[in-house]
């Protein structure tokens, strides 16, 4: 019995909360409707329809007019009908005003109504309409907001308003905006229960909202109150595939290009980039590979060499030792070949007499012991005697002896700068000016005049052996002639290489009278 | 030859004969958009003709429908009384409309007067798609005064006839049985 009773309270408890709920819920809905017709319905008494079948009806009162709701009289005739009368509740509303609130349960629509209304006998109000022109709905209930799948795109759906015959009369107003955005856009939408949203940005949230109104064809009425926002983010952005492609066709066809461009300035570049080395092992072959850098090993098996060499030349002799003599040395003559090369550049552009006490003092530096004239003894004992020597082929009578000698015309001054790698060979071929006569058959050696300081000397001017002595330890050239061009090969002898690993100083020059002359320090082409 | 002109006589007679006696299937004409646009007319005449001096020169009496609606009772209402309701009250408007016609001078007036009473007999073609049948052109005895009453203008006329239109001409199409099938 206990449990039966607490059942029954428990029942009746929630009914009550129900019922209470629903009231609030629909005295909050009525105070909306309120504000809404106060503000968009000038005549009165505003009323409004929210069914089929009602009718509300409300004024607002002054304070200082207002009364008791017996004041009020409610008369309302439908067309062709008897009048009739409705009750009229007093509610309080802001700012110390009243209203006075009629509602009819059972109402006829499609026919004029007239509506009067008296205070204390005296006519306040009066006004004629039809009822199923003054509906005032619920705003739609449920509004959901789903993903189409497409980007920019939002699905919003709703509940319509749960009324029969009018369905089809219905217009949505769909109201969206960016969240946090007052700007927004509108749509309408007729007798429908969902709209698509397009052209939306991407990964954005939308805040949409909807209102409801019939369309006023046969039904009409106010727009309803907008239901609570509802917000929803759209897809995030996606890159558009044409774009995509388009980008990937312009970079692809920009990189050929560049490729293209690079190609076909190769050269230029790698040499900017990295810049040849130029190495003479084209000139000298089998030098570095075979006999390691060994000049005078080469020379030496490389006779047959000289058959390799590319085809202008035609060397069919071998070469003349090309005596090579310091003016410097008469007397104690030096092997030059090891002069510093800081003198021997200062030979080149200084005075012939200032060159000659340079000259000396270099050599006088360079003189280290008094067996100097050790070698230039022995040397002279070579040449008086005809003693095998593993140079000796090279004073042989029928090889042509040259000596360049660094003179004037009128002078006798020798410098040893054959060897240098600039003035003499530069003084020597690149004076423009004609030569004297050569003085052999082989050579077809030019002797500057003007500027040079260099004379040659043939063997065959000396035809008795009458080379005569230089001094020792030289380092001198040796030429070979084929008739067409010359050959010039630098060469010392073997004590001069015991004293000091020559340094040769090979020049590159032409068998030519340049056209003009070389400036100081140029090399000249040198072919072998 | 003679044989198949005879042939082919015969066939268009017999064709003929079925299409006079034999209702065309016609399909129901659902759409709301129809009455809608006979409404948005009826009301644009009344407004036009609303404005006209001395009601345009109309004089006279004309019986009408009533045009109210309770939903209520409505409900308690089949399609066949409805229907009734609808086509008895569709016959007096053509005939108020026909005698207004008479009467009125202006070329302007006449043509739309004209409209009207096309767009009733349009409806009644559609109530005929409904498979509800067509009673404008015949007297409907049921009706008794009851449902009708009289009107002295032809604004009041006009109106009464956009009323009507818009209440129980429209529920009786939206409440069809041949449209319930098709709506959700």
């Amino acid at each position: 019995m206990t449990n039966d009773n607490l059942n029954k309270l428990l029942v009746f408890c929630v009914l009550f909360c129900a019922q209470k709920t629903s009231i609030v819920h629909g005295a909050q809905a009525l105070e909306t409707k309120v504000a809404l017709l106060l503000h968009a319905e000038p005549e009165n008494p505003k009323c409004f329809a929210e069914g089929m079948s009602d009718l509300t009806c409300f004024w607002e009162e002054d304070e200082e007019r207002t009364g008791s709701a017996d004041q009020y009289s409610f008369i309302y005739t439908y067309q062709n009908e008897n009048s009739s009368e409705c009750s009229i509740t007093a509610l309080p509303a802001a700012g110390g005003k009243r209203l006075y609130f009629c509602r009819l349960s059972q109402t006829q629509l499609f026919v004029p109504l007239d509506i009067r209304v008296f205070r204390d006998d005296l006519l306040i109000h009066n006004r004629s309409l039809f009822i199923e022109l003054v509906f005032l709905l619920d705003p739609p209930a449920n509004l959901t907001l789903t993903s189409t799948g497409t980007q920019g795109q939002l699905k919003a759906s709703w509940l319509p308003p749960s009324l029969k015959y009018m369905g089809d009369s219905m217009m949505y107003e769909v109201s969206y905006a960016m969240a946090g955005s007052h700007i927004g856009k509108v749509e309408e939408v007729q007798a429908s229960s969902e709209l698509i949203l397009r052209g939306l940005q991407s990964g954005t949230k939308y805040k949409v909202r909807i209102r409801v109104k019939l369309d006023g064809i046969s039904y009409s009425g106010y727009w309803s109150a907008w239901t609570d926002p509802v917000l929803m983010e759209t897809m995030p952005g996606d890159l558009d595939p044409l774009i995509v492609s388009l980008s990937l066709i312009i970079s692809l066809v920009l990189t050929l290009l560049s490729l293209l461009v690079l190609m076909s300035h190769r050269r230029f570049l790698l040499k900017k980039i990295w810049p040849i080395i130029p190495t003479p092992e084209s000139k000298f072959q089998g030098l570095f590979k075979v006999y390691g850098g060994d000049f005078q090993e080469w020379l030496g098996h490389s006779t047959g060499g000289l058959w390799l060499r590319p085809a202008y030349f035609y060397s069919e002799e071998f070469p003349a030792p090309l005596e090579v003599l310091s003016e410097v040395s008469l007397g104690p003559a030096l092997p030059s070949s090891a002069l510093p090369p800081k003198a021997s550049e200062a030979l080149g552009e200084e005075d012939e007499d200032e060159k000659l006490k340079r000259v000396d003092s270099a050599l006088e530096g360079w003189r280290e012991t008094p067996q100097e004239h050790w070698p230039m003894d022995q040397l002279r004992a070579i040449h008086q005697h005809p003693a095998p020597w593993t140079q000796s082929s090279l004073l042989e009578s029928h090889d042509a002896y040259v000596t360049l000698n660094a003179q004037n015309h009128s002078g006798e001054e020798l410098l040893d700068d054959i060897l240098e790698e600039t003035l003499p060979l530069q003084v020597l071929f690149a004076s423009g000016r004609t030569s004297s006569e050569s003085r052999s058959d082989l050579g077809s050696f030019q002797q500057s005049s003007g500027l040079g300081r260099l004379s040659s000397q043939s063997s065959f001017e000396y035809p008795n052996h009458t080379w005569p002595p230089k001094g020792p330890g030289y380092t001198y050239m040796a030429v070979a002639d084929s008739g067409v061009s010359m050959d010039y090969s630098p060469m010392s002898s073997s004590k001069i290489d015991d004293i000091g690993k020559g340094v040769i100083y090979t020049n590159e020059y032409k068998n030519e009278i340049p056209a003009h002359r070389r400036p100081i320090g140029t090399p000249i082409p040198f072919a072998f | 030859m003679s044989s198949i002109s005879g042939l082919v006589a015969v066939l268009l007679t017999v064709l003929q004969w079925a299409g006079r006696g034999l209702p065309s299937p016609v399909r129901p004409i659902c759409d709301p958009r129809v009455l809608d646009r006979f409404i948005m007319e009826a009301r644009d005449t009344e407004t036009a003709l609303r404005g006209c001096k001395a009601g345009c020169g109309v004089t006279g009496t004309f019986v009408v429908p009533l045009t109210n609606v309770d939903f209520v009772v409505l409900e308690t209402k089949d399609t066949e009384e409805q229907a009734l309701e609808v086509q008895s009250g569709l016959f007096l408007f053509g005939q108020a409309l026909g005698a207004v016609r008479e009467s009125v001078s202006r070329a302007a007036v006449k043509s739309l007067i004209d409209n009207n009473k096309s767009n009733i007999h349009s409806l009644g073609q559609v109530l005929r798609s409904l498979h509800i049948k067509d009673l404008s052109l015949s007297p409907v005895p049921a009706v008794g005064d009851s449902a009708t009453r009289k009107v002295s203008s032809l604004s009041e006329l006009l109106r009464v006839h956009t009323n009507f239109l818009r209440g129980k001409v429209r529920l009786l199409l939206t409440n069809a049985p041949a449209c319930q099938q098709n709506s959700t």
